[in-house]
């Protein structure tokens, strides 16, 4: 039985048919009528509210924001993370003092901290970009921190033997052998601002966004525009984490592939 | 841990303490934008004392509990299913994986005009958010399991029962324990999220009123409960991880 399943258009099939059960009983639901009906959206308006969205171009307005409130949210948070993970490793004072102070900030959830940026820095794109770079920063911050930590003793020790200054120490052997883990840290760094750019969107609801326009359609009662904005969420997601991962693998395709 | 660090460990969040009530006595900040650690205290005191911490603290823990035990149930469920029958991971896998791709919080909106801002929103959000990490954590654990093991309950003709308790739960334990705790974290975090949002009770529900009423002190306090709450479940499911797998080792 099993065997049969190892035919390509047969799998492709049979994982079709749960997706189309799902949108058969979806439309029914729909046109059945009474009060379901009105938070069922029928699949033909998900469809004019895509092509809609499509046509004024703000579904891509939207996706354009989103990314950028993720990218610069990971440019900032990331970079800070780095160095931060980075001096750490090498100057253990500054692990021993900033250390436990960072674990005890990074127990409270992400979105918690929003109530307090708020006050500080007002409901606007500003409170959003800092909570942003927040989440980026954690996963950079850990990530560097034990590449550099954990590099191999025997590569520090050839540099001693080659005479390496710090600098050329840090340049030639911490930074390589760190250089898996931190790539590994900003890729995670990448899907925890995606998440958090969505979520502070929902919350805050200012700005632009794919999570200001779902915020948006919720308050109107459109669900085909909050079906097609969190199908764009994903897809975009999705590419976004891909291109990380490749772009990680072909930075590091000097290294010897694990056995 | 060395006693260095040990002390360390402590140390340098009192140090924070003192700095920021240093900071606060010298005058720089004006109450509106930060109050010295001492007023959080004391807030969080005058909540307690009249119950509203506790009231607080009781619905998010409800929400949690309720939304997590079912959405870990469901998990283990669909994970083993689709890890043990291939016809169930062709049919069910491509969905589930397209669905992975969302973000549990863009489900938020969705959810709202299903279940409006009440108890079942928050329970069903809780739900997703333990759901997914868990379901793909006994995917993978049960996939792990060496197919010799299979075949030996074959051979033995083993019935149904005993091989999910006598093989399958004993294989997969480690990974599914690792993803129950993920799943709570990541629970707790939505369920913040989601209280921030809309709730009329609940810690995430808590701060957002002191943000809207500018009470610092109690979004103060709301920060450090929230962080207390989230290390605790951390630290807690890590012990229960530790017990469970230190036969393996032994």
């Amino acid at each position: 039985m099993s065997a049969l399943l190892s035919r390509p258009w047969l799998r492709i099939g049979v994982g079709l048919v749960v997706p189309a059960l799902v949108l058969i009983w979806w439309q029914s639901q729909a046109t059945a009528g009474g009060a379901r009906a009105i938070a069922f959206a029928p699949l033909q308006s998900v469809g004019t509210a895509f092509v809609e969205l499509a046509e004024s171009g703000l579904i891509f307005s939207d996706m354009l924001a989103t990314l950028s409130r993720s990218l610069s949210g990971l440019a900032i948070g990331g970079a800070l993370g780095i160095a931060t993970g980075v001096a750490m490793a090498c100057w253990r004072p500054l692990d021993r003092v900033l250390g436990p102070l960072l674990m005890a900030i990074r127990q409270v959830p992400l979105m918690g901290w929003l109530p307090l940026i708020g006050l500080w820095a007002g409901t606007g794109g500003a409170s959003e970009l800092i909570v942003v770079s927040i989440s980026a920063f954690f996963p950079t911050m850990l990530n560097s921190y034990e590449g550099v930590a954990h590099v191999e003793r025997r590569y520090v020790e050839v540099g001693r033997i080659y005479g390496f200054t710090a600098a050329q120490r840090f340049r030639l052997i911490l930074l390589p052998a760190a250089m898996p883990l931190v790539l590994t840290g900003v890729t995670q760094a990448f899907a925890f601002a995606w998440i958090s750019s969505i979520a502070t969107e929902i919350l805050l609801g200012v700005g632009g966004g794919l999570g200001v326009t779902m915020q948006l359609a919720q308050t109107q009662q459109r669900l085909d525009i909050i079906l097609v904005t969190i199908i764009a969420t994903a897809l975009l997601g999705f590419a976004i984490n891909q291109l990380f991962c490749s772009l990680r693998a072909h930075l590091l395709r000097w290294q010897a592939s694990p056995l | 841990m060395t006693p260095q660090s040990r002390i360390a460990a402590v140390a340098a969040p009192l140090v924070l303490i003192l700095l920021w009530q240093l900071a606060c006595l010298s005058g720089a900040f004006p109450a509106q934008v930060l109050v010295p650690p001492s007023e959080v205290a004391r807030t969080l005191a005058a909540l307690a004392s009249s119950g509203e911490l506790e009231r607080h603290i009781g619905e998010s823990m409800f929400r949690l509990g309720l939304g997590y035990v079912i959405g870990a149930l469901a998990g283990l469920a669909f994970g083993a299913t689709i890890a043990l029958s291939r016809w169930a991971e062709a049919a069910f896998g491509p969905f589930f994986l397209a669905l992975w791709q969302v973000p549990v919080i863009a489900f938020v909106p969705m959810l709202v005009i299903f279940l409006g801002i009440d108890e079942p929103f928050k329970v069903a959000i809780v739900i997703l958010a333990a759901f997914f990490p868990i379901a793909l954590a006994t995917f993978d654990g049960v996939r792990g399991v060496p197919r010799t093991w299979f075949e030996v309950a074959r051979v033995y003709r083993t019935r149904l029962p005993d091989l999910v308790w006598r093989i399958l739960i004993p294989a997969t334990v480690p990974a599914v324990l690792t993803g129950l705790r993920l799943a709570l974290t990541r629970a707790w975090v939505v369920l913040i999220a989601a209280e921030l949002l809309a709730a009329d009770s609940g810690i995430g529900q808590m701060m957002e009123m002191g943000r809207q009423m500018f009470r610092i002190d109690v979004v103060l306090a709301g920060v450090v409960v929230s962080g207390v709450i989230g290390f605790a479940l951390d630290r807690g499911a890590k012990a229960v991880e530790r017990r469970a797998t230190r036969w393996r080792t032994a």
